[in-house]
C-alpha cells in the first residue's frame, strides 16, 4: 500500500507514513484538499478533522475537485459549533472544542470504523487541519504527547497522515519540537513546496 | 519501570479470591493484599502500578477508595472489580479498565499487563517530550559546528533515537481502543507538570 500525492512534486508516501505541512494557514489547506481529493479520486478512503473550516467549506472545496465518494469520506468536525449527522451523504462528527483531545480520538476512532463496516477503511487519508489550533488549547506537552500516540495509531493501521502547521504562531523550539514527530515534512512558501525527511520515494 | 517489575495491590474483601488471584498473579509480579479499603490505603504508596480494586465493599467501597485515591494524585492505574457490566455514568469515575466477575486467571494477568504496559509507554512518553523539549532549546540557541561539537547535544539524541524506537515498538500493535485510553491519560495526567520543570 502506498499514497500517490502529485501536488508535493510527484512523490509516492509508504503505508503509515505522516507528513507535517508547514505554510500560510490558507496555502497549506489548499495543498492538502488537493492530496486528499487525489486519494479519493484513486479509490483510497479519508477522514478529515478540521479545527477551524466548517464541514460545509471542506465539502465544497473538495466538491471543486472531484465527485466525492460519500461513502468513503467522513469528517470530524472540531471547530465547536458543529453536530453530527450527515451533510451530502458524509458522516459528521462533531467535538465540542479543539482542547478535547479525548473526544477528538474518539470520534477519529469512531469515523475509522464506519468506513471499515463500508469495507473502505484499508488505504485512507487522515487529516488533521490545523496542529497550529491544538496549540492554542492545549499545552505543548499534552499536543506532543498526542500526536506522538495518534501518528503511532495511524502507522498501526498503515494509513498515511497529512497534519498542517502555521509556523509563524509558535515560537521556533516549540515548532522545532512538534516537527521531530513526523517522518516528513513539506513547507510551502507561495507556489514552491519542499519536502524533506522520509518515508516517501 | 519494565512491566515485570510491575507491583499490583489486589483489594478484595472475599479472602478466598484475594488467595486465588494473589497466586494467580504472583508468578509474574510483586503482589500486595488488602481485604478493606481502609487497609488498602494504609498499604497504597508510590511503589504501587496497578491496583485492583473490588467496587462492592462493606465499610469503604471501592468507589470512596478510588476517589482517595485519585485526590492523593496518585498515578497508579486502577482496575475496578464490578459483580455487573457497569453502565457508561462510570466511565468518568477516574479508573483505567473494569472487570467482571467472574474473572479468569488469563483475563486478570492480561489485565495487569496492559495497564503496567500503559504507565510504562506513559514514561517514556513523558521523557520523550523532555529530552526533545531540551533538544530543540540547543537547536535553536547554537550554531550548527557548536551542536556538531557538543558531547551533550550528541547524547541526547542517541537518547531521543533509543526511546523513540523503544515506543515504536510498544506502539506498534496499537488499536483504536488504546489509543483513545492513551489520550485520556496524557490529557489528565498529574506527572505532566514535573517534567515540564525537568527541563527548565
Amino acid at each position: 500500500m502506498s499514497y500517490d500525492v502529485s501536488g508535493f512534486g510527484e512523490v509516492t508516501f509508504s503505508e503509515g507514513t505522516s507528513v507535517l505541512v508547514s505554510g500560510d494557514a490558507s496555502q497549506a489547506r489548499e495543498r492538502v484538499y488537493d492530496a486528499v481529493a487525489e486519494g479519493l479520486a484513486d479509490g483510497e478512503a479519508a477522514v478529515f478533522i478540521s479545527t477551524n473550516e466548517s464541514p460545509r467549506r471542506i465539502l465544497d472545496a473538495l466538491g471543486d475537485r472531484i465527485d466525492i465518494p460519500a461513502e468513503r469520506f467522513a469528517i470530524v468536525d472540531v471547530s465547536g459549533d458543529g453536530d453530527d449527522g450527515e451533510i451530502d451523504g458524509v458522516s459528521v462528527r462533531a467535538v465540542g472544542s479543539p482542547g478535547d483531545l479525548t473526544g477528538m480520538s474518539l470520534a477519529f476512532a469512531k469515523q475509522l470504523q464506519l468506513l471499515e463496516e463500508r469495507g473502505a477503511a484499508t488505504e485512507a487519508r487522515v487529516v488533521i487541519d490545523s496542529v497550529s489550533t491544538l496549540l492554542m488549547y492545549a499545552d505543548v506537552q499534552t499536543v506532543f504527547r498526542f500526536l506522538h500516540v495518534f501518528t503511532s495509531r495511524l502507522d498501526s493501521a498503515g494509513l498515511f497522515g497529512i497534519f498542517t502547521l502555521q509556523p509563524g504562531m509558535h515560537d521556533e523550539q516549540e515548532t522545532n519540537t512538534i516537527r521531530t514527530l513526523f517522518d516528513s515534512q513539506a513547507t510551502i512558501e507561495q507556489e514552491d513546496i519542499a519536502l524533506r525527511g522520509s518515508g516517501y520515494s | 519501570m519494565g512491566v515485570d517489575e510491575t507491583t499490583v495491590l489486589l483489594v478484595e474483601d472475599e479472602e478466598a479470591l484475594l488467595d486465588i488471584y494473589s497466586r494467580w498473579l504472583t508468578w509474574q509480579f510483586d503482589v500486595k493484599t488488602a481485604s478493606s479499603g481502609s487497609q488498602a490505603l494504609d498499604i497504597l504508596d508510590e511503589t504501587v502500578d496497578v491496583v485492583l480494586l473490588d467496587r462492592l465493599m462493606p465499610e469503604m467501597t471501592g468507589d470512596e477508595v478510588l476517589s482517595e485515591i485519585r485526590n492523593r494524585s496518585n498515578d497508579c492505574r486502577v482496575a475496578m472489580v464490578t459483580a455487573v457490566e457497569p453502565d457508561f455514568d462510570i466511565i468518568g469515575m477516574g479508573f483505567d479498565e473494569y472487570l467482571t466477575k467472574p474473572i479468569e486467571r488469563e483475563t486478570l494477568t492480561e489485565t495487569v499487563m496492559e495497564l503496567a504496559q500503559r504507565e510504562n509507554v506513559a514514561d517514556m512518553s513523558r521523557r520523550l517530550y523532555a529530552l526533545t523539549r531540551k533538544q530543540s532549546l540547543l537547536q535553536s540557541s547554537k550554531s550548527e559546528s557548536e551542536l556538531a561539537a557538543s558531547d551533550e547535544y550528541a547524547s541526547l539524541t542517541d537518547e531521543i533515537e533509543m526511546l523513540r524506537s523503544q515506543l515504536d515498538e510498544s506502539l506498534a500493535e496499537i488499536g483504536d481502543t488504546e489509543m483513545v485510553a492513551m489520550v485520556r491519560d496524557l490529557e489528565d495526567d498529574p506527572e505532566a507538570d514535573e517534567t515540564e520543570e525537568d527541563t527548565q
